[in-house]
């Protein structure tokens, strides 16, 4: 198993290698000019070339990407082009609202949809299954933003029981902070629901069929205890693996989500630094999230070995 | 109690025992009343003034460093930093006294070489300062409190490009970091302005924050605009960086926010709905729209073709995508300069007015030898008003007979291929639209966009003798009347050069809570004044 975690992180240098060259080179391509943004609509052409030059703009691609490069071997990922902070810094600053939001939408969205999908297994062709089927398909169909909205206007300002945006650090205390990440992680977690709930409810439904549950209900075991004890268990694998997959879409949808809620996250400081064409913090965000994505995947890789032991690696 | 603060305790009561007693903080609503939170514009990306021109730079940097002048709302400069001035008769040596008691917020006195060191960083960035530095023999500190400009010609505006609100502005910075190339940023944020940035709170695209500055002592004069006292009646500014507008409109009538710098037309009257909230226009300058045109290249590098935009062009039809229905909001403009100020003037603008001639269009475009070479129209989808700008542009050059190349990117495309002088097939452009702040267009010291310097111009590169001669002329006016003649020819010149088509004047909105006093209308949000109960 060691062996087999160091050839996994290991096998994670060449994969951000490649992200790191991507992502360079896509920006290099891509139009738009930060001395100009910088500049303002008021400066001269010449002002805003004095710009390009003091930011090392003009300099070749692979001057640039090299310095860059090493500048990331060496753990720092550089300044950014607008505020003159460190990438690490604003990160910093925007990885506690990011990482609240997606572990509270996780565990919304599992504790929801894992045993909606198994109720509506189990209670196959009824109105009840019907039901979550509908709720799936109405997740999978709205978008983001759309539910976010009706959400802050139903429960903010009609009812006034939420904030309508913002985020307060957990440190300030445990209701501040879960007050401001109730709606959006609603709002996030919907499609996540779906999804889960969709797949925890085709793959009940065929090991709900097979012959150990027959058994188990002809000994006489408690439904209950054949859901979620038995078959949930043998269904776990597909389920964990959709998790996984749905933390890239919790990512893409959280972009949305701190705009509609205003939760200074990474979402929104990834929006500003592509907009603004901040190229050391788009680089930053974008190593990081791959990384983030690497380990996530790893730990996937690992619980399977939990839930199924004839899975070794 | 109302529902938030019951379930707010209700929760609370189980989560302190999850979380082991961690407490939330206690704001008394003395302490919050004494907090104005506040939506600007745009995120504050970065924080120097000079490097960054940015509108929404300027309006942060106001608390934090003060001016010398400051501009009323008659335009006119006021000392502010500056106790006295004294000019020599021949108008070439200027010698200004600053006031006493003057502070930077790490506690150290604000010295005369300090100003200079300022004044020097800004005449490297400033339209206005860099004709001054073309111009100036020497820069002084004489004493502590004194500081002399001699020059070798005499600049009657020296005052008004102290007090300008056109960016960039000439803000007072310790001597150590006003010493920065005028090309890099500052890391420090000093200044002697009446709040204090708290550099620890800043989170960039989410929060900036200013605590009021106990040593600083405002002129004894009530506040007007930049001038006069600025006597700050909150302890802490927040600004709270809201992208969206709907988020924002639902913070301010939930009463998380107190005060919401640019509230888009389409929510505007949902908030006047609002017993709790008040909203007006924000800046009585408004802006005015712009439809550049590419003088150097085919086919508005002729005269004709760029005359027969301009005859066809409907400065309604422009307004009406942009603002609305609402004609209190929006007026046509026969001029390139902010109407309601007093060098306004709508000399030459006839071309401007009248019904629309799309017939002489085409006969325009035929004389220019038009061919159907398409017309780069690049056209900014995340800017609402040049999105909607564009949609229009593109409608009025296929009615008159040319063919659009419509380029749908976003404002830091537009940024960038702007500044390209190659040929439109070939990376250029042929037009664009942009809006300017009424401010900078009352006269020609920051209305850089109706130079017409040829290679030196701003984009679009136009070259008028005739503009420039005017433009030169405002700057040596020594009275109001000479002035106001020079505007009206500069007008004229321009409108027969076709520098760019104003496709008109519009307002935008300011929104805030009712328990906000003090809120003027002006073209930056002042903050001095501002009282909240």
């Amino acid at each position: 198993m060691f062996g087999y975690l160091l050839r996994r992180v290991l096998a994670t240098i060449p994969v951000m290698a490649i992200v790191a060259l991507f992502v360079f080179s896509l920006l290099y391509i891509a139009p738009g000019d930060p001395a100009a943004v910088i500049a303002g609509d008021q400066a001269s052409p010449e002002d805003v070339e004095k710009i390009r030059r003091s930011l090392g703009l003009d300099r070749p691609f692979l001057v640039r990407f090299t310095e860059w490069s090493l500048q990331v071997i060496r753990g720092d990922l550089g300044t950014s082009m607008f505020t003159g902070l460190p990438v690490t810094e604003l990160i910093r600053q925007r990885l506690e609202p990011t990482v609240s939001l997606m572990v509270v939408t996780l565990f919304l969205a599992i504790g929801v949809a894992v045993p909606a999908g198994v109720i509506a297994a189990w209670q196959a062709g009824t109105w009840i299954d019907r039901l979550v089927m509908a709720f799936a398909v109405l997740g999978f169909s709205v978008p983001v933003f759309i539910v976010g909205y009706l959400l802050a206007y139903v429960f903010a300002l009609q009812l006034d029981w939420l904030p309508v945006q913002g985020y307060t650090p957990i440190a300030s205390g445990f209701w501040p902070w879960l007050e401001n990440l109730i709606l959006p992680a609603i709002a996030l977690g919907f499609v996540f629901m779906a999804l889960i709930a969709r797949i925890t409810r085709a793959t009940m439904l065929e090991v709900l069929s097979q012959d150990y549950v027959r058994t188990a209900r002809s000994k006489g075991v408690s439904e209950g205890n054949i859901l979620f004890l038995h078959a949930l268990k043998n269904a776990a694998v597909p389920i964990v693996t959709v998790v996984g997959i749905g933390v890239a879409l919790l990512i893409g949808g959280a972009v949305v989500t701190e705009s509609v809620f205003a939760i200074p996250g990474l979402g929104r400081l990834t929006i500003d630094a592509i907009v603004r064409r901040d190229y050391p913090l788009i680089q930053g965000i974008v190593l990081m999230f791959s990384f983030t994505y690497v380990l996530v995947n790893l730990a996937i890789d690992l619980i399977y070995t939990l839930l199924d032991p004839r899975i070794r690696y | 109690m109302d529902r938030r603060s019951f379930l707010k305790t209700f929760v609370s009561a189980g989560s302190l025992v999850a979380t082991g007693g961690i407490p939330s903080p206690a704001i008394s609503q003395g302490a919050a009343a004494k907090t104005l939170r506040f939506v600007p514009q745009a995120n504050l990306a970065n924080f120097d003034p000079v490097w960054g021109t940015q509108y929404v730079v300027r309006n942060a940097s106001q608390l934090v460093w003060d001016t010398l002048y400051g501009l009323d709302s008659k335009l006119q400069p006021k000392r502010q930093m500056v106790e006295s001035e004294e000019a020599s008769s021949d108008g070439l040596t200027w010698t200004f006294k600053l006031r006493d008691g003057l502070k930077f917020h790490d506690g150290e006195k604000v010295l005369a070489k300090d100003v200079v060191a300022s004044i020097t960083r800004w005449t490297n960035r400033d339209s206005m300062g860099l004709m001054l530095k073309a111009i100036q023999k020497e820069l002084v500190a004489v004493d502590d409190r004194t500081f002399r400009w001699v020059l070798s010609k005499p600049y009657p505006k020296i005052t008004y490009a102290f007090a300008k609100v056109g960016t960039p502005c000439c803000f007072i910075m310790p001597e150590r970091l006003a010493k920065t190339d005028p090309f890099k940023q500052i890391d420090e944020y000093i200044g002697s302005g009446p709040m204090r940035f708290v550099r620890a709170d800043w989170k960039p695209g989410a929060l900036a924050a200013f605590e009021k500055f106990k040593d600083y002592v405002p002129r004894n004069e009530p506040s007007e605009w930049w001038s006069g006292g600025k006597v700050m009646h909150v302890d802490r500014v927040e600004w709270v960086i809201m992208p969206d507008p709907a988020t924002a409109s639902a913070a301010l009538q939930n009463g998380e926010i107190d005060w919401w710098e640019t509230p888009i037309p389409d929510l505007v009257p949902l908030l006047k709905r609002n017993r709790n909230i008040k909203v007006d226009i924000a800046d009585p300058l408004g802006n005015i729209g712009a439809f550049r045109l590419n003088h150097m290249h085919p086919p508005f590098n002729n005269a004709k073709a760029r005359r027969a935009v301009q005859v066809a062009l409907s400065q309604e039809d422009y307004m009406r995508a942009v603002v609305g229905s609402d004609t209190n909001l929006w007026k046509p403009i026969p001029s390139f300069f902010t109407p309601g100020t007093p060098l306004y003037s709508e000399e030459g603008g006839e071309l401007l007015k009248g019904k629309r001639d799309y017939d002489l269009a085409k006969k325009l475009l035929q004389e220019a030898g038009y061919s159907g070479l398409p017309v780069t129209c690049l056209v900014a989808q995340d800017q609402a008003p040049l999105k909607a700008m564009g949609e229009i542009t593109a409608d009025l050059l296929k009615k008159i007979g040319m063919t659009v190349d419509f380029v749908a990117t976003d404002w830091g495309t537009v940024g960038q291929r702007r500044a390209s002088k190659s040929p439109p097939g070939q990376g250029g452009w042929g037009m664009f639209h942009t809006w300017h702040a009424g401010a900078d267009c009352v006269n020609p010291a920051s209305h850089i966009a109706v130079r017409a310097s040829g290679d030196k111009a701003w984009f679009g590169w136009p070259d008028s003798p005739e503009v420039e001669k005017e433009v030169a002329a405002w700057y040596e006016a020594k009275s109001f009347d000479e002035e106001k003649a020079t505007i009206a020819r500069l007008n004229k010149a321009a409108m027969e050069h076709v520098v760019f088509i104003p496709t008109g004047f519009y307002y935008g909105f300011q929104a805030w809570r009712s328990n906000l006093d003090g809120i003027t209308n002006g073209p930056l949000p002042w903050f001095w004044g501002v009282k909240k109960a």
